[in-house]
């Protein structure tokens, strides 16, 4: 995909390299801004802490644009804690510190000249437990046009319309659209998550085990719509399940203990993984 | 049929018996306990209901006994503070006494006559009755008066019971208008320096008023002779034929009832009679003619009767537009047949008792309620309200006297005296007035209850102003934008505000704080004014800054950057109010004569409004602070309960937090930041210390925040040292207990249903 693997490379100068990044986009031209890509996410030499305790340990992944990457591992082995700091959604919690970076784009999600509203406004987002607002289905799918203060009708039906459409639940809800979202069931309301969360049109979809509170039928459901999603969208999703995996994915990273341990096509590593923890992983024998 | 087998039961799987009974007892226990609760609750609120009750009530009379009196033509009755010797004055002057303790017995002394000497064997041509001070008053006719005092004296005799004895004291006959011709209707006023006495005579078929003023030569002894003053002729004040005269006891007015139905009202200032008003009591009626014209416990109120029946109160008060006391309607009862035969007025309260003959009706002046009335078995022609306001009395065509107990400890009580609007005697309009006690022994009690509630909603209103947006916006802050290693220190402090004692809190309020703010009233103003708009400004500014400014404080300590700011621009804005005062607030001095620059002087002068040291503005400080800490705790818990999902959901979208705060977190927290408020609402409702200490307890019904106020619960506990046991006053505080007590019910149960409601919109997915 992209030149040199970070993972396979030796440990570069991040400080330096991302320094010059910073320089570079700083001095970038704005006609210049299309030979960017902005889907493309670079993991770089990243620990993270949690007060004293590291949960991270000096991850490097480069992850391809417009392909759907699996983080899979153990509980506890940090794929949703590295998937929460893309978007830095980790930051309100007390005591968090990290090295190394995360660059989107090239640009460090930790650049001081990045407004953290304006970087999660270009990452959508998918938890675990389906979250809908308390408030109309509607209401729900234009909530982050309406924080970026669009309110203009036409746009709004526009976009509910294409987001339910994108998340296949338009069929099912268009003739309920003022009810409250709570009204929905639960795979209905995961879709209606993803609905959200590509109202805005983001580059990037952040999909934290999405189909783990699911039953088959709306698993199914779900993964057609990643599938589908991918076209237009980097997808990086958290999963427990091995065969969601190896379904959905295009490549896969394993995490073990906060150590990334083996990183590559979803093929490669579910039929022919380098390491044995990876092996004994896949096939079932531990975690 | 094979037996079943019992299978004995692994010892692992038994149930101890103490465990089973343990647990059946707790669940009785506790439910015993919960019921408890709820009787007892229900119990306090019939308590103070029963205790309220015979407010409402009207009175009770019941017949006791009858008593043949021996005939003659009674013009005059009266009675003892104990009703039980009456007696009855025939229109020749003699006065007949009945006992009736004991009919028979021997201590009986039947009914016995003392006719006073009224020396000169002068003939009485005229009877009058000053039922206040139980004096007779006579004319003669040769053109002379006497007063006769009905002096009764109760000794309490070792053998038990009581016996009144009477004694006649009378004044020697003294002269009054023209020599020679028979006074026809006369009247005395008199207590203390003044005396007054005013009769009518007929010359010629002409009619003529005269009047004396008496002097009393005062010695070592006691009171020495009375001798008249000075006489004066009233006959040009007369209007037609004089009916009816009466004079208040504090003699500075003859009042004439003409035939003509007009009534003059002659004020004398101790030197001359000028005429102050003329006025048709019934002059919307076709028959104006007056009945009588008697006053009412006090001698400001008139009572007068029309011959058609129609029966109204004249009270003089310092009318604004003549600016002078003058007489007006001021209270209209239900007809009678016709005009009134027999009157007398209670000498406890504003009750009178009323009656054409037959019908009889006992009526209370103030509230303008009828207490009692009925129609008498007989036709009744004397009338006599004992002085205890415990006896009817009421002589019959047939030479009976019928007695009557009347029960009525609450005259004065009823739904107008306590929510209505009521005219008070000295008032010139009908007011909410509460003034429970006063100087003088006629001081009629003045309970309406609307002050004290207006001054709960003012106390309240004013504590809500200050304490709801600090109290919800701290809470929002803390929970939403404060670093968390802050709030572990920020939400313990706030709660051991809300456990400074209130009274520690009123003291401050009043010894120290309402000194300060009444002498800065400005400053304190424009200092509270610029911290709101700092408030704005600077954040304005702050998010005008370049991200690379602001990253250099960590999300949740911009508070740093701000405080010193906040200090600053109060400081500025206590200096700017008070240079703001030296030009904009400048008055007169009225003792001094200089201009000055006084917000205190100022505002009363621009408004009309009031300006006190003690005011709504202080309590409203004071008490927001005792109310802050419980709203924010519990909006702040309610906040934080908002799953974490919801925010992170938010801020993924690209929300910022102020954005999250107001659109996802305060809405699904509505439940419970209004049980918070309604709680904090409950609570300034209900304090008592602050409002006590710190509002100069004036019953105003207004809401400027430069006045005082009395609460309900504020009142209870300024009056409790002044109500009797079972009084008027002890059963109003009750009321008042229970307008507090509705009030904090109907607030809580429209928190709790509207706490319902919003729970129900906003309840999370499990």
């Amino acid at each position: 995909m992209n030149e040199a693997s970070p993972d396979s490379a030796p440990a570069v100068d991040v400080a330096q390299a991302v320094r010059q990044r910073r320089v570079e986009v700083a001095q970038r031209k704005p006609e210049a801004d299309a030979d960017v890509n902005l889907q493309h996410i670079q993991v770089c030499n990243y620990s993270f802490f949690y007060g004293t305790t590291q949960v991270l340990f000096d991850v490097n992944m480069d992850i391809p644009e417009r392909r759907v990457t699996a983080l899979i591992g153990p509980s506890g082995c940090g794929k949703t804690t590295l998937l929460r700091n893309i978007n830095r959604m980790n930051d309100l919690i007390d005591g968090i510190r990290h090295q190394g970076d995360i660059l989107i784009g090239g640009q460090s999600v930790y650049d001081r000249y990045l407004e953290v509203i304006s970087l999660r406004k270009r990452i959508g987002m998918v938890f675990q437990k389906s979250n809908p607002f308390p408030k109309t289905i509607y209401e729900n799918i234009v909530y982050s046009l309406r924080v970026a203060g669009r309110n203009k009708k036409a746009e709004l039906d526009e976009t509910v319309e294409r987001s339910l459409r994108g998340a296949a639940l338009w069929d099912e809800v268009k003739d309920r659209l003022k009810e409250s979202a709570f009204s929905l069931s639960g795979g209905q309301m995961q879709r209606l998550c993803i609905a959200r969360a590509i109202a805005n049109r983001p580059e990037i979809l952040l999909m934290d085990e999405p189909c783990s509170a699911l039953d088959p039928v709306a698993t199914g459901k779900i993964e057609d719509l990643i599938d589908e999603l991918k076209k237009e969208y980097t997808i990086i999703i958290v999963t427990h399940n091995m065969q969601q995996a190896a379904r959905v994915s295009d490549r896969t990273a394993f995490f073990y203990l906060g150590k990334l341990i083996e990183y590559d096509d979803t093929q490669t590593i579910f039929m022919n993984p380098a390491e044995e923890q990876t092996e004994a992983y896949v096939s079932g024998r531990f975690g | 049929m094979q037996k079943r087998q019992q299978r004995a039961v692994p010892e692992r799987f038994v149930v101890r018996r103490a465990t089973l009974y343990f647990d059946r007892f707790m669940n009785q226990f506790i439910k015993v306990g919960g019921l408890s609760v709820i009787v007892a609750v229900s119990l306090i609120f019939v308590f103070i209901l029963l205790q309220v009750f015979p407010l409402f009530r009207g009175a009770t009379v019941e017949w006791r006994k009858d008593m043949p009196v021996p005939p003659g033509q009674y013009v005059v009755m009266g009675t003892d503070e104990w009703s039980e010797l009456p007696f009855f004055v025939n229109a020749g002057g003699e006065v007949l006494f009945v006992d009736t303790v004991d009919p028979g017995g021997p201590h009986n002394r039947g009914h016995f006559t003392r006719t006073p000497g009224l020396a000169d064997e002068a003939t009485v041509s005229a009877v009058a009755f000053n039922e206040m001070q139980t004096q007779l008053l006579y004319g003669t006719v040769d053109g002379r008066f006497a007063i006769v005092d009905v002096q009764y004296k109760a000794t309490f005799p070792e053998r038990g019971g009581r016996e009144v004895a009477v004694e006649l004291d009378e004044t020697p006959l003294l002269r009054i208008g023209r020599e020679g011709v028979p006074v026809r209707k006369l009247a005395y006023g008199g207590s203390g320096v003044q005396k007054l006495v005013a009769a009518t005579q007929e010359v010629e078929g002409e009619f003529e008023l005269h009047a004396v003023s008496l002097a009393q030569q005062r010695t070592l002894l006691g009171a020495g002779e009375l001798s008249v003053e000075r006489s004066y002729d009233l006959t040009e004040f007369l209007t037609g034929e004089p009916e009816q005269l009466a004079i208040p006891r504090d003699a500075d007015a003859v009042l004439i009832g003409n035939t003509d139905g007009s009534v003059v009202y002659l004020h004398f200032d101790g030197q001359e009679f000028t005429r102050r008003q003329v006025f048709v009591p019934f002059e919307d009626r076709e028959d104006r003619r007056i009945a009588t014209m008697d006053f009412l416990l006090g001698d400001v109120s008139l009572v007068l009767t029309a011959h058609c029946g129609a029966n109204r109160v004249y009270s003089i008060y310092r009318d604004p537009e003549a600016d002078m006391r003058i007489w007006g309607h001021t209270k209209t009862f239900p007809d009678l047949d016709r005009g009134a035969v027999f009157y007398s007025a209670s000498m406890r309260n504003k009750a009178f008792l009323i009656g054409d003959g037959r019908v009889a009706s006992l009526r209370y002046g103030t509230t303008e309620t009828i207490r009692w009335q009925e129609d008498l078995p007989v036709q009744a022609t004397l009338a006599a309200l004992g002085p205890r306001y415990n006896r009817l009395l009421f002589l019959d065509d047939q030479y009976s006297l019928h007695f009557y107990d009347l029960h009525d400890p609450h005259p004065q009580a009823g739904w107008r005296t306590f929510f209505g609007k009521i005219q008070y005697e000295g008032q010139a309009t009908a007011e909410y007035s509460w003034q429970s006690t006063g100087g003088r022994d006629d001081f009629e009690r003045k309970l309406s209850l609307v002050p004290l509630i207006i001054g709960t909603l003012k106390g309240t209103l004013y504590a809500m102003i200050f304490a709801l947006p600090i109290a919800l916006l701290a809470a929002i802050y803390t929970s939403q934008f404060l670093d968390p290693a802050v709030k572990r220190y920020v939400k313990p402090t706030m709660e051991i505000m809300a456990s400074l004692p209130s009274v520690v809190l009123g003291f401050l309020a009043a010894l120290w704080l309402a000194p300060i703010i009444s002498n800065a009233v400005p400053s304190v103003l424009s200092a509270m004014l610029g911290v709101i708009v700092g408030a704005f400004g600077i954040g304005y500014l702050w998010g005008q800054l370049p991200q690379r400014i602001r990253m250099l404080l960590k999300p949740g300590y911009e508070f740093i950057a701000f405080v010193p700011f906040m200090v600053l621009i109060a400081y500025a804005g206590w200096h700017l109010g008070a240079l703001a005062e030296q030009f904009l607030f400048v008055v007169e001095d009225p003792d001094t004569g200089l201009v000055i620059a006084d917000f205190r002087l100022w505002f009363p002068r621009a408004t009309g409004l009031g300006f006190e040291q003690r005011n709504a503005f202080v309590v409203g400080f004071v008490m927001g602070f005792a109310v802050i800490p419980i709203i924010f705790t519990i909006t702040e818990d309610a906040l934080s309960n908002v799953p974490e999902a919801f925010r992170s959901g938010s801020l993924a979208l690209g929300a910022s937090r102020w954005q999250t705060a107001v659109r996802v977190v305060v809405p699904t927290a509505s439940a419970g930041t209004f049980s918070a408020v309604m709680i904090g609402l409950g609570r300034a409702v209900g304090e008592t210390m602050i409002v006590v200490m710190a509002t100069g307890n004036t019953p105003v019904t207004e809401f400027n925040p430069f006045t005082g106020m009395r609460t309900l619960s504020a009142n209870i506990a300024v009056e409790l040292p002044e109500a009797p046991y079972l009084g008027t006053l002890y059963r109003t505080l009750f009321l008042g207990a229970m307008v507090l007590f509705l009030m904090t019910f109907a607030v809580n149960t429209v928190a709790e249903v509207m706490r319902q409601r919003l729970r129900e919109k906003y309840r999370a997915v499990e």
